[in-house]
């Protein structure tokens, strides 16, 4: 089951909060309003793809210095402000990844795996735990791993994950199924 | 490619997010970088290559038939909605300095005449006092100005008084803006023929305003309507005196007995409660039989009879019943024992349980005596066995039903004296109250803030103060029809402080109100009041979202400041 995102906004979310990114622009002081509600979120998906806790504080400090500096070029496509600094962090993330000032890591909570194996139809659950870790350690190629990650790490709906990854809803929801599909092919 | 993969990492609280979030260190790196000369921005750079690669593409497009890409019709529809949602508070920004609220309400101006050139002391019903020099007024081109003039003026005293006048009750200082706390805010103004007149050079009016705040925390500020804001002029001072010429009445509707006020009369009610609770569960107790009659062994030597003593339940129980003649019956006749009479009854005597009144009858002769139940023999032994018994058993249940009493009476006289604590303590309050109404009363006879005025306008006695604290949350205003609220300004009211807080724009970033005063939040859409009553704030919790404020609609019109502030009764 889904957890119900902080993410998803309604009509009127999305109106106040392009008032707030209206507000910032005219006073870069006024951003403390967006900072606040979108701090722990940018955190967390910055840590998660990262090992050590300093430096996703630091890298996630990066992301809002830079989505400030940046604030004059955002524009409004109908989704909430979150998905503009999600890609500012993913970008901020692979920089990292780049410089080899950090290591690609993923994070894992066993229960989340077991949801992998139960989306593909698999019973011999002990024995593809491991199996599908390694496989996410080493075969998934990076943009599927985020597939992987944003759906069954981080609970994200498949409309969050094409606002975030600027693809469609339903584009999200078949690349998933083919990684799943390419999963239990290696398994097997 | 090998990632590092952890599994069940321990997860990081919120709070410990929290803690290092630093919005200052995020303002000041863009402060930093946004002080570089445009060339040497991060941004410029690339941005000159974007523009520069845009416009070819533009170009090169434009000349060719190419399909254009079709917007978002919902991103488009709403980013118009919030382009006339920002061009409404671009409106509200460019309103004038003074700007009432409310078309039809606003503290009226008392209009004082005064001959300009022999000046007046002039007493206001507030306490007032104003005092004009002679010749103190100059026409728009600086003349003296001669003969009668209009001296206009009005103050301002409470959060509604401020929030009807339209006049801004915030003031910015050095890129800070305050929320001022105010002892007492006046206009004057003065005219001749309608044309509006300035003071003399070198001319002060004197003003004492009464004010219900003798602290010299205030400063004196006067509102500059060009800038906007408030200028400050230094302090004021302050006069405590003792006339009693032109001071304000006491509030006599204000005054209330203890008895009056609803929340005594809700424990009073109680009172007659409990005691009725108290006797209905008494009666729903299990009956108790009356006392089982002990049986009196018939006396030698007195004369008894055998009459049935139907309809006497109590004396039914034993048997071999017999009446004694009773002491009493002086003038009993021993041959009258020997009559065979015709109908014999008995019915209760003189000691109700104890005697009864034999009456026989023979044809006419009718003879009434005393007489007692008594027993013979074996059946006194039986009776008085008999007795024994039902003496017994009558005993465990009355001394249960006294027990039962017992506890029911000890319940009622515990929740009496919970009521009579709780209306001690509403007694006591009430005194606090009165006593403060009372020191409050007296606080608007004796205390002015005397200050003098060089030129005409608005003039405050305040000091600048912050949002009140303790509750913060966002804040996203509605109508019970869940319709968005478009306001510009929002209104705090704070029982404990004598400012009216503003808040700009729906929903309110950044609310905060103290939880433990009584506080009122207003607005006004399209000229129609809405409110959130003093009881609603407790409904309000403080959280990281944004807390949905269901504003009531207030449909009365109102004529006056003082029909204003009985609606609100704040």
């Amino acid at each position: 089951m889904l957890q119900t995102s902080k993410y998803h906004a309604t009509k009127t979310d999305l109106a106040n909060e392009l008032v707030q990114v209206e507000d910032a622009k005219k006073n870069p002081a006024k951003f403390a309003v967006l900072y606040d509600k979108y701090y722990e979120q940018i955190f967390r998906f910055i840590y998660q793809r990262l090992d050590d806790k300093e430096q996703a504080f630091d890298a996630t400090q990066q992301v809002f210095v830079k989505a400030l500096e940046n604030l004059h070029k955002y524009e409004f496509r109908g989704v909430p402000f979150a998905s503009w600094l999600y890609r500012i962090a993913s970008s901020e993330v692979n920089n990292l990844f780049r410089s080899q000032k950090a290591q690609r890591t993923v994070n894992i909570d066993s229960v989340s795996i077991y949801g992998i194996i139960e989306e593909i139809q698999e019973s011999k659950i002990e024995e593809y735990h491991d199996k599908i870790v390694a496989i996410i350690a080493e075969n998934l190629e990076e943009d599927e791993l985020q597939l992987i990650e944003m759906r069954f790490f981080e609970k994200r709906s498949f409309k969050e994950m094409g606002e975030i990854l600027e693809i469609t809803e339903n584009n999200a929801k078949v690349k998933t199924y083919r990684i799943l599909d390419k999963l239990k092919k290696i398994i097997k | 490619m090998k990632r590092k993969v952890n599994i069940n990492r321990p997860e990081i609280s919120s709070e410990e997010i929290a803690q290092r979030k630093n919005f200052d260190s995020v303002l000041k790196n863009h402060a930093n970088i946004s002080g570089k000369p445009l060339f040497k921005k991060p941004w410029f750079l690339s941005s000159v290559i974007v523009a520069t690669v845009a416009i070819v593409t533009s170009v090169v497009l434009l000349n060719q038939d190419t399909k254009h890409e079709v917007p978002d019709p919902i991103a488009t529809n709403l980013q118009q909605e919030i382009n006339s949602e920002l061009e409404f508070y671009r409106k509200e920004e460019a309103k004038p300095c003074i700007s009432p609220p409310l078309k039809d309400v606003n503290v009226p101006y008392t209009t004082f005449k005064v001959i300009a050139e022999k000046g007046a002391n002039l007493d206001f019903k507030t306490g007032s006092k104003l005092v004009v020099p002679k010749n103190s007024f100059v026409d728009e081109n600086g003349k003296l100005v001669k003969g009668e003039i209009e001296l206009r003026y009005r103050e301002f005293h409470d959060p509604i008084d401020f929030f009807v006048s339209g006049i801004p009750m915030t003031y910015d200082s050095a890129g800070v803006t305050y929320q001022f706390e105010s002892a007492g805010m006046m206009e004057m103004l003065a005219y001749q023929d309608g044309k509006p007149l300035n003071m003399a050079p070198e001319k002060a009016i004197n003003v004492e305003l009464a004010s219900n705040y003798k602290g010299t925390e205030y400063n004196l500020y006067k509102l500059d309507t060009v800038k906007n804001n408030w200028a400050c002029l230094g302090k004021d001072k302050v006069v405590t005196t003792n006339e009693t010429k032109g001071k304000a009445k006491p509030d006599t509707a204000k005054i209330v007995k203890i008895q009056q006020t609803p929340e005594y009369k809700i424990l009073e009610t109680k009172k007659v409660e409990i005691q009725k609770e108290k006797e209905l569960k008494i009666a729903a107790l299990p009956k108790v039989a009356p006392e089982p009659k002990k049986p009196e062994l018939a006396k030698a030597g007195k004369y008894t009879f055998d009459i049935s003593a139907e309809g006497y339940p109590e004396l039914a129980v034993y048997k071999g019943l017999l009446f004694e003649v009773g002491d009493e019956n002086k003038h009993f006749d021993k041959a009258l024992y020997k009559i065979t009479w015709d109908e014999a009854t008995i019915k209760e005597g003189t000691k109700k349980g104890e005697n009864y009144l034999l009456t026989l009858r023979k044809e006419t002769k009718k003879y009434e005596f005393i007489v007692y139940p008594v027993y013979e023999g074996k059946n006194y032994e039986t009776a008085m066995k008999d007795y024994q018994e039902k003496f017994s058993k009558y005993n465990v249940v009355l001394e249960k039903r006294k027990v039962d009493e017992k506890r029911i009476e000890e319940e009622y006289q515990a929740k009496l004296l919970a009521i009579k604590k709780a209306q001690e303590a509403q007694f006591e309050e009430w005194k606090r109250v009165m006593a403060s109404q009372e020191k409050s009363m007296s606080k608007e006879e004796q205390v002015r803030r005397m200050f003098s005025i060089s030129s005409f306008g608005v003039y405050n006695s305040d000091h600048p103060s912050h949002y009140p604290k303790g509750m913060k949350c966002s804040a996203n205003l509605s109508t019970d029809k869940n319709v968005k609220l478009l306001c510009y300004e929002i209104y705090l009211a704070d029982k404990n402080k004598n400012g009216l807080f503003t808040f700009n724009r729906n929903p309110i970033a950044s609310f905060s109100f103290d939880p433990n005063s009584k506080n009122m939040l207003w607005t006004v859409e399209n000229g129609v009041l809405y409110w959130l009553k003093p009881e609603q704030f407790t409904d309000i919790k403080s959280s990281d979202g944004v807390q949905k404020l269901v504003m009531n609609r207030v449909d009365q019109k109102f004529k006056s400041v003082d029909e204003l502030k009985t609606y609100f009764n704040f």
